[in-house]
């Protein structure tokens, strides 16, 4: 009996051993990301990857919605189920603060050349805090908020001669907010079941009503903190803040009835049935707009920045690349995202359609050819601007986003919203042991 | 002899009390690991400063947690909106289950079939249908608004996005899930009431109120307090279907307190904030069962 004991824990042993050794030949990272058609084609690009260099990647896709809150629950447990994660920039600072992030700050200026990238995208994506030079991720997607129109009904002549007798200007691509307000309300009939725009008014942080709120608030000139004392009171909520969330309010009539839950699905479902005449949304969605099996208006589908007014702020989208710090595969993950970050895998990403951060990609005429939203990425790189990406994002973003949405419902007055938006921020500020002076 | 051959070996040893403890050991164990440690962690928990995001350890605060949630207008306002919600559902689920068990409760053509059919909405996740709610009773392309603005020439109703309707949505989402077990429970107290009562009440010609008032509801009473006291616990937990119908919104007016509780805890991490907020609520559920077992101890002495 002890003999059988004996030979079957030596048994154990060995197959143990071996099994140890195959898992540490057969490596497979798992990339976690938005279920979308951006981590589609990264999957099917790093097949590449595998092909060149024997490691597997497989892709572990999250619905929007629930990306941040699962992301973070692993992150929260000290395990976490994927090797690479593609936070949004938001995140980066609650990510860094909790060490979930690997620093890869040696290696990133070792490998990295910066001035390949736009700097927006190395300090939104990469770097934390800002002008640390200590960095947590590299460039992957170069999304931001945008707008699609209906070009039919632009280019229509009927339509154009109506407008220019209502307004007295001609009927184009806007350039400023208050022509954006214009164009809106000439389209909005509901009697033809048509109306102005499709606008992000759901009471969430992200890819609710703060991402595409934001790009109009700094564009009217106003700011939403300082981020040195954390004072928000009198400046969130001055004169030109105010006139922002007014611009915002007053929108809601051109938007379809009961779309203040509208999210990413929603107001893509608006264009895609033919409900709304202009939408805003980040513009990595455009797939599903102009896909004739998902849009009854596919080929009617043309794409814009969104405007103007004081000042030219445009939301930035996107995404970087990070390591999980609790990845068993650090050194596997830092060689997939050298080679993600070799020229010809950023032409490859750029050829599918998808946003480059590199700027020789975006500045050569061929990048224009390969997505219809490309030439708007060329035009807002340079008015790109991110909101808060420090631990308390979240919860500020909420309270302003719920606020807002309030405020478009009536419960509060521009003034109102702003003003209790301002008190709160300071207070989550004050918190998080900001002077606030 | 055959006793004395046996051979000695702990386990014949051992008494059949220790061998009883060990079966039980197991149990115990998972109960102690799953049960009762979270819930003393998280009570000391409530009293600290505490994110499980970072890698700082509790601070303990004393009752700052408690203090700042009963400051907040926003928190009494969910908990008057949680408390509404709770009314609302299990008033109608108590008296939609209890006539539709009536109905049930004789025989006729089809009756398996058509209690299994009253049974079925139970059966599902209650993600999925709130997510086939929210698509029913979308403002745009909801089957709902459809065949009301076809029937009735009503206009379009923001159901899931006015503050008016938000609400009601979410009742009428949880009325659809689980009057079916208020209906389980009402047949099974129906069915324990002996024939020959009516039979003896139909030979003195009692009338049907007289039946029902001294017959029928004193012996399903228990049941249907047990009912209605499972049902205002689950109402208290409801969460999965204001996650997927409306997110809380319009606003935060469908944040009730267990949604509220998963902010706090997941998206916002203030995990010491969100286990005060977790006891505040389960303080409440135990008031609330105090009183229905006590009303449910006085018609069963009744």
């Amino acid at each position: 009996m002890k003999k059988l004991v004996s030979m079957f824990m030596v048994l154990m042993l060995c197959l143990g051993v071996i099994s140890g050794m195959a898992f540490a030949e057969d490596v497979t990272l798992t990339i976690t990301w938005a279920g979308w058609a951006p981590m589609d084609t990264l999957v099917a690009l790093a097949e590449e990857f595998t092909a060149q260099t024997g490691i597997k990647i497989k892709g572990d896709p999250v619905p929007w919605p629930q990306y941040h809150d699962k992301v973070f629950t692993e992150f929260a447990s000290g395990k976490t189920s994927f090797d690479i994660v593609l936070p949004d920039s938001q995140w980066i600072g609650e990510a860094v603060v909790g060490n979930h992030l690997l620093d890869i700050t040696d290696w990133f200026n070792k490998t990295v050349k910066k001035e390949d990238f736009y700097d927006v995208f190395i300090q939104s994506f990469c770097e934390y805090p800002d002008g640390s030079a200590k960095y947590y991720g590299v460039p992957a997607l170069g999304d931001f908020c945008g707008m699609a129109y209906r070009k039919d009904l632009f280019d229509d002549p009927k339509e154009q001669e109506a407008f220019k007798a209502k307004y007295g200007y001609d009927l184009k691509v806007p350039e400023t907010y208050s022509q954006l307000k214009d164009i809106a309300e000439f389209f909005t009939r509901p009697d033809k079941n048509l109306y102005g725009i499709a606008l992000w008014q759901a009471p969430i942080p992200s890819g609710g009503l703060v991402d595409e709120f934001l790009a109009v608030f700094w564009s009217f000139g106003a700011d939403l903190w300082d981020p040195k004392t954390g004072q928000v009171k009198g400046i969130l909520n001055s004169e030109k803040g105010v006139k922002a969330a007014q611009w915002w309010l007053d929108m809601y009539k051109f938007c379809p009835p009961g779309s203040t839950n509208y999210s990413m699905d929603e107001a893509n479902t608006a264009m895609q049935q033919g409900l709304v005449a202009m939408m805003a949304t980040y513009l990595a969605f455009y797939p599903g707009l102009v896909d004739p099996n998902m849009s009854m208006v596919a080929d009617k589908i043309d794409f814009m920045p969104t405007p103007k007014e004081e000042q030219w702020w445009i939301q930035l989208g996107g995404q970087g690349m990070s390591v999980s710090s609790y990845s068993p595969h650090k050194e596997e993950a830092l060689k997939f995202m050298e080679w993600w970050l070799t020229p010809e895998t950023q032409w490859k990403w750029a050829q599918a359609g998808m946003f480059s951060c590199m700027k020789s990609i975006v500045e050569d005429d061929k990048y224009l050819g390969y997505a219809p939203v490309n030439k708007v990425a060329r035009e807002s790189y340079p008015h790109l601007r991110d909101f808060w990406e420090i631990p308390q994002y979240n919860e500020m973003g909420t309270f302003m986003a719920e606020t807002l949405n309030a405020a478009v419902l009536g419960k509060y007055t521009a003034q109102e919203a702003m003003d209790i938006t301002a008190e709160k921020h300071e207070e989550i500020l004050k918190k998080a042991g900001y002077p606030l002076k | 002899m055959q006793l004395a051959t046996i051979k000695k070996s702990w386990m014949n040893q051992i008494s059949d009390r220790s061998m009883l403890y060990m079966f039980l050991l197991p149990t115990f164990a998972f109960l102690l690991f799953l049960v009762v440690f979270p819930l003393i962690w998280s009570l000391y928990l409530s009293f600290c400063d505490y994110s499980a995001n970072t890698a700082n350890p509790p601070i303990y605060t004393g009752v700052a947690n408690y203090t700042y949630i009963f400051r907040q207008t926003d928190v009494w306002e969910r908990f008057i909106r949680t408390g509404q919600f709770v009314v609302e559902a299990v008033i109608i689920e108590f008296f939609l289950g209890f006539l539709i068990a009536m109905l049930l409760n004789r025989e006729f053509r089809g009756k398996r079939l058509l209690t299994t059919l009253f049974i079925l909405p139970m059966m599902f996740s209650p993600a999925v249908i709130g997510k086939f709610f929210r698509f029913m009773l979308d403002t745009n392309w909801g089957i709902v608004n459809y065949i009301l603005g076809q029937l009735f020439g009503i206009q379009k109703i923001a159901w899931t996005t006015s503050y008016e309707y938000a609400l009601s949505s979410i009742v009428l989402t949880d009325v659809w899930i689980w009057t079916p077990f208020m209906v389980l429970l009402s047949l099974a107290g129906l069915s324990s009431v002996p024939k020959y009562l009516y039979e003896a009440a139909d030979v003195d010609r009692a009338s049907a109120w007289f039946k029902f008032r001294y017959i029928t509801l004193p012996y399903v009473a228990p049941i249907l307090t047990l009912a209605a006291l499972f049902r205002t616990m689950d109402a208290f937990r409801f969460f999965d279907v204001v996650y997927v119908l409306t997110e809380g919104g319009p606003s935060y007016t469908t944040q009730i307190v267990p949604f509220y509780i998963y902010k706090l805890a997941f998206s916002y991490w203030n995990t010491g904030m969100s286990c005060a907020l977790a006891y505040i609520l389960l303080i409440i559920i135990i008031a609330l069962s105090n009183i229905y077992v006590n009303y449910l101890n006085s018609v069963r002495r009744a």
